[in-house]
């Protein structure tokens, strides 16, 4: 277990290996090498996720750097290394910028996730990228991508989640932006690095905050301090919601979810990895790891917490309903789901949020790549001109809609479980508002799941579609180990008997609890799933009820929907009208104020004035000879006066 | 104390001034000959720079390599006294590698060439005599000779440029330029004549910084008398590390000047400034430098978001550059207005940082101006397919530049956030709101420099159209991919493993008072 | 003897003379000629003075005749180098006419 850190170290080591002999190990192999090693690195840290699982459950307090955490009363395991020191070690204010890495069940639980899908996308990228002239560099960052997010888990710092934060950032950006030569890529990559950096001064600042309350940059410490109450409200509350801005950011939560739907430019199987995995569950990550903070006081920045996710979940999930780019219904979809786990932080369902973090996660990261398989196969994204593909490719047909129905809350699906532990959980800890718009929330992504199945796979085949063929098995045996996974995940939350005892015993913020099932709440998701998928099946498989009558009615609010409620124009428009005109105007000050005017104006002063001067010099003998004879009678006259 | 301990410091100054001495025996036409002199004269200098460093031991700190040759004795005590403590110890290994680099990647200067590297070697000689003397005189004097080439060096062999709605000729940059900073010497000469002159009256004349230090270090100089001094120095040497309101002539200086003088102007000399600030403000007057604090950090901070703010609107690459490096240039003066051991640690770390990295990206222009001679953001596109190594190099220099984790920026950025952090609170939020507009424009920066396809024809700064353009584009040279490459490794390599640099840097920023 | 006044009125009346020359003159020659009087008007002062004022403080009979004699030396040495100007003036331009020599402004 204290070789856990190896996970990300792995990823870490193959990407410059990639970058700078990728070209060669191709040239040597005929596979592509970058690929081989990429494939490897994540592999590994795949076995070793299980050897620090393993030894986790060996494990128990007071052995080997292990304790009963404060903030949790989890089973915590923490290793710790310096990295560098600012200041003097040993004198007073030294500070030593330390990594050092958690096991706890929080950590093993990402790890799992993220190595898995990881692991699961690197495969399947070797299909789909086949033949990319740029392959080893996709894959390299795809490395590095993996390792960075594996670190913000591991992390035990708040600077090395930092850290990591920001490389995540970075590798988003260079895998959205990985078609660079398409100008929509370009914009989407630096669209997802700036609105994430924008919410990372908010991270940045929290954790600066801390550390001038605390001294350190280590978790345990400021949860130490906050549980003993030496950390004052206001800083804590300060901080928390600091901290909650930088997930915004990455978890893309409203204001910040635009960049989410573009970064969708990128390769697909990207896609399914930020949206599934690496990048966006890391706000929710944030969240739950900095429990402590967020909980103390009367758990006051859980309120806003919950409050955004609500807002996130349910104005994106509207948006997802009338998208037409199969993608795009996706992103929407995750951004909706992020907010649902959002929400169920907010109201105190650590358990379900993580829960859910991991279910989402499967499901997505199938859904992505079963859209990949679509979009690999026909070249074609918008739903309007798919359909019927389930005669010509099957087993994409089948993993998509078990990865729609786990979303979209088809009972004993995975998804259907985490959902309702979601529900339950805004139900016990939030007033009845939430629960019922949770529950519109609910209805909506089985709507938009449904729609975007059947509009995709079920109805007629457009005739230009039917020599599309399966893809290759590279890709498609993947897409069966996730849909597994969609399927059967949610029966870990069971109370099952022996030592394991189900997921909420297993990951838990200050007391494991056992299943727990509301039977109104149960029944009522359900039917809403079932009946949301029937529903959307007679409407585009059947097509025996039209929607046409309604999209008349309400043509204006569809306008408002399908514009994205105008979240886009409004920053185009600050960015053009008050940034960019404010950055002009700083710009001409400094050209037309402190140069022509402050420095040049100085300047021609003292030109114009030399050239006023020189004009007695004229060249004229008579007028010198003139000049100094008056002078010496001028000196004659003064010297007469003062001696008289 | 070895043998070559006593000698070191003197040779690292004389070995560029006798090459510069010895370069001007040689024939004047034979340009390729002055190059592999001038090759040669940097590679000693390099390699001397980084033994001294090596040698420097950081477990006992302080001045070492000490050496002083008495020049004036008597009641003026001038003696070039030498010696480096951990503050200057990083900043002599980035005069070699900056200059190092500068001379590789000018192997294409053919006008006046001898001429031109005895100046550029002058100038490092300067530069090196700064950061190694411990008197205040001698000070002065390398200070100037470092800042007094730079004029002919924009002046001969620098650029015009016409951007349409005005006009920057070469001259007016040297010319602005060198006014700037002479004005800023008589700032400093005024400073120091009257520190000499109240260490006289308090019966202790003297320009040995040792000694004028342990004096102030004892109270000896009145508290009014350092506030009314500390602010010559801020501003005169502030001019030269960019300060806001005096930093215009830096933008314009890089936009005028060649290649070279470009990385050695904001590589190097601009530490210069913030070096004076340390070396002479702060030791010589604490008392005046912490009343003045304020005001420094509140400049700094504009600087940074000054600078940021205008590099967003600017078309031109070395523009954007020249305005990054007045933001950048804010955090070190921010980190020294700290007077907080991290924040100075993390002030002199970007110094160093800094003058890698901007060396690196103007090195980087260069070569992109050589193939395509156009600077203008809005007309390069896509050079990725066709100069992939140098826009790799780019990219990573601009990730640097924009504080990611894991390159040298972040440690320094970092390290001048968390000392701000715990002084000057608010300031330090909008210096991180800073490090985020700077993501914004060196990303613009890249997305239409690098990013997308080239335009299949284009019309040049000169008012050249020429069609099939990018075909004939090459990448790099094999120097200039070599000078760049050793860049991106000491970036990186800062990055993640710093230690050896702060460990440096930490046991002398103890010592400065304040601290 | 003649009482010192008259030499004084002398140089005086001189000494206008030849300013009177530079100023109005506007051949370099005359211009040179009037330098002259001008000299030889202090010359005449000198001398007179000094046959006047002897044993006046720590004067010496021949302090006066000392200074004229150098004056006289380093005339004749100015008028030497200054017709040696006008002749590479005249060869030059055609002209002694200083009005339209008048390179040297601005």
């Amino acid at each position: 277990m204290q070789w856990a850190w190896l996970i990300p170290v792995f990823s870490f080591a193959v990407a410059p290996v990639i970058v700078l002999a990728g070209g060669r190990l191709t040239a040597l192999s005929r596979v592509p090498g970058g690929a081989v090693l990429s494939i490897a690195a994540i592999g590994a840290g795949f076995a070793f996720f299980w050897i620090a699982l393993l030894g986790w459950m060996d494990a128990s307090a007071g052995t080997e750097s292990c304790y009963v955490a404060a903030g949790t009363e989890a089973l915590t395991c923490n290793y710790e290394r310096t990295w560098f020191n600012a200041g003097l070690p040993g004198l007073d204010g030294s500070v030593a910028l330390t990594w050092g890495f958690f096991v706890d069940p929080l950590t093993i639980a990402m790890l799992g996730l993220v190595t898995f899908v990881a692991l699961m996308v690197q495969i399947y990228s070797l299909g789909y990228m086949h033949g990319d002239p740029r392959i080893n560099w996709y894959f390299a960052v795809h490395a590095l991508f993996a390792a960075s997010m594996l670190t913000i888990i591991l992390a035990d710092s708040f600077l090395l989640l930092y850290v990591a934060w920001e490389l995540v950032g970075v590798c988003s950006y260079l895998l959205i932006g990985f078609w660079h030569e398409r100008p929509a890529a370009r914009e989407a990559a630096k669209k997802a690095f700036i609105v994430t950096r924008i919410g990372d001064v908010g991270l940045l600042v929290g954790i600066l905050l801390l550390w001038r309350e605390v001294g350190t940059f280590s978790m345990t410490d400021a949860f130490a301090a906050v549980q003993a109450g030496t950390m004052g409200e206001g800083v804590t509350i300060a901080a928390a919601l600091l901290l909650f801005l930088g997930a915004m950011g990455k978890s893309a939560q409203i204001p910040f979810h635009v960049w989410l739907p573009d970064a969708m430019e990128g390769p697909t199987p990207v896609s399914a990895l930020i949206h599934a995995a690496t990048m966006v569950v890391a706000g929710v990550f944030l969240v739950a790891r900095a429990f402590p903070l967020f909980e103390a006081y009367n758990a006051t920045p859980l309120l806003v917490v919950a409050i955004v996710g609500l807002v996130t979940a349910l104005v994106t999930s509207t948006i997802a309903l009338v998208a037409t780019d199969i993608k795009r219904i996706l992103a929407y979809s995750t951004v909706s789901h992020l907010g649902l786990m959002m929400l169920s932080l907010g109201a105190f369902g650590y358990t379900a949020a993580i829960f859910h973090l991991l279910a989402h996660g499967f499901a997505k990261a199938l859904l992505f790549l079963g859209a990949g398989s679509v979009i690999h196969s026909t070249e074609e994204q918008e739903i309007s001109r798919l359909g019927g593909l389930r005669k010509v490719m099957p087993l994409t047909t089948l993993v998509f809609a078990i990865g729609a129905m786990s979303l979209g809350g088809i009972p004993i699906l995975a998804g259907f479980w985490s959902k309702d532990e979601i529900l339950q959980a805004v139900s016990q800890g939030r007033n009845p508002a939430f629960i019922v718009f949770a529950l519109i929330t609910a209805l909506l992504s089985a709507l938009y799941m449904g729609r975007a199945l059947f509009a995709t796979f079920f109805g007629k085949l457009p005739q230009e579609l039917e020599h599309t063929h399966e893809s290759p098995p590279v890709m498609t045996v993947p897409l069966a180990l996730l849909a597994i996974l969609a399927v059967g995940f949610g029966f870990i939350s069971f109370n099952w008997p022996g030592a394991f005892g189900g997921f909420g015993y297993f990951v838990f913020f200050h007391e494991g609890h056992g299943f727990e099932f509301t039977w109104w709440i149960g029944i009522l998701s359900g039917v809403m799933a079932v009946g949301a998928f029937v529903f959307t099946w007679m409407v585009y498989e059947r097509g025996s009820i039209s929607l046409e009558s309604a999209r008349r009615r309400f043509a204006p609010l569809l306008r408002v929907v399908e514009n994205k409620y105008y979240f886009d124009e409004i920053y185009q428009w600050t960015i053009d009208r008050v940034v960019l005109v404010f950055a002009g105007f700083v710009a001409f000050f400094d050209r037309a104020i402190v140069n022509d005017i402050g420095i040049n104006g100085p300047a021609d002063t003292v030109r114009r004035l030399g050239v006023a001067l020189r004009l007695h010099v004229t060249g004229h003998l008579y007028s010198y000879a003139l000049a100094m004879t008056l002078g010496v009678v001028a000196l004659g006259i003064f010297w007469w006066l003062i001696t008289a | 104390m070895s043998n070559f301990d006593s000698v070191a410091l003197l040779l690292l100054i004389l070995v560029p001034l006798a090459g510069a001495g010895l370069m001007m025996l040689m024939p004047g036409d034979r340009p390729r000959d002055s190059w592999y002199f001038a090759l040669f004269i940097g590679a000693i200098s390099l390699a001397l720079s980084v033994l001294i460093f090596a040698r420097y031991d950081y477990q006992a700190g302080g001045f070492q390599f000490i050496r002083t040759y008495d020049w004036l004795p008597g009641p003026m005590d001038i003696s070039l006294a030498l010696g480096i403590d951990g503050i200057a110890a990083p900043l002599l290994l980035l005069n070699g590698i900056v200059l190092m680099g500068g001379v590789v990647i000018s192997q294409n200067i053919t006008y006046r060439t001898r001429e031109f590297f005895v100046l550029l070697l002058a100038l490092a000689a300067g530069v090196y005599g700064v950061f190694a003397v411990r008197d205040l005189f001698f000070l002065f004097f390398f200070y100037e000779l470092a800042v007094l080439p730079m004029y002919l060096l924009i002046g001969v062999w620098g650029s015009s440029t016409d951007f349409g709605t005005f006009l920057r000729t070469k001259e007016y940059g040297a010319m602005k330029l060198i006014l700037f900073l002479v004005a800023g010497s008589i700032l400093i000469w005024v400073g120091i004549l009257a520190v000499y002159a109240e260490a006289s009256g308090q019966g202790g004349g003297t320009f040995s910084l040792e000694g004028l230090a342990r004096m102030a270090e004892n109270g000896r100089f009145d508290s009014t008398f350092q506030t009314l001094v500390f602010p010559l120095f801020m501003v005169g040497f502030g001019s030269l590390a960019g300060l806001w309101p005096f930093h215009t002539w830096s933008p314009d200086g890089h936009v005028a000047a060649p290649t070279a003088v470009s990385m050695l102007h904001a590589g190097v000399l601009m530490k210069l400034g913030a070096y004076g600030i340390i070396r002479v403000g702060i030791f010589l007057l604490p008392e005046g430098a912490e009343n003045w604090m304020p005001v420094l950090i509140a400049l700094g901070t504009v600087n940074v978001l000054y600078g940021a703010v205008s590099a967003m609107s600017q078309q031109d690459l070395k523009y954007i550059i020249g305005y990054s490096s007045v933001s950048h240039m804010g955090y070190v003066l921010m980190g020294i207005a700290t007077l907080d051991r991290i924040g100075m640690g993390g002030a002199v770390l970007q110094m160093f940082s800094h003058g890698i990295m901007t060396a690196l990206m103007f090195a980087l222009v260069g070569a992109i101006y050589d193939r395509t001679h156009i600077r203008d953001i809005n007309v390069l596109n896509g050079l990725f397919g066709r100069m992939g190594v140098t826009s790799f190099f780019f990219v990573i220099a601009g990730l640097c530049s924009l504080g990611l984790p894991g390159m040298s920026g972040f440690i320094a950025e970092f390290m001048v956030f968390t000392g701000a952090f715990r002084t000057y609170l608010p300031l330090a939020v909008l210096a991180v709101i800073g490090a985020a507009i700077t993501a914004v424009y060196i990303l613009r920066l890249l997305a239409r420099t690098f990013y997308g396809t080239p335009p299949l024809s284009l019309t040049s700064t000169d008012g050249e159209t020429k069609a099939g353009w990018a075909e004939g584009l090459t990448d790099a040279g094999v120097l200039e991919k070599s000078v760049a490459g050793a860049f991106v490794l000491v970036i990186i390599f800062v990055g993640i493993w710093p230690e050896p640099l702060m460990r440096v840097i930490n046991v002398s920023v103890t010592t400065i008072p304040g601290v | 003897m003649v009482d010192l006044v008259w030499f004084q009125l002398l140089s005086a009346a001189l000494f206008v003379i030849g300013l009177y020359g530079v100023l109005a003159r506007r051949s370099a020659v005359l211009i040179l000629m009037s330098i002259e009087l001008m000299l030889n008007a202090v010359n005449i002062n000198l001398i007179a003075a000094a046959a006047h004022m002897e044993g006046f403080g720590s004067f010496s009979r021949f302090d006066g005749q000392l200074i004229a004699i150098f004056i006289i030396t380093v005339a004749a040495a100015e008028v030497g180098l200054a017709l040696a100007i006008v002749l590479r003036m005249y060869r030059n331009r055609s002209t002694v006419n200083v009005d339209e020599i008048d390179l040297m402004k601005w």
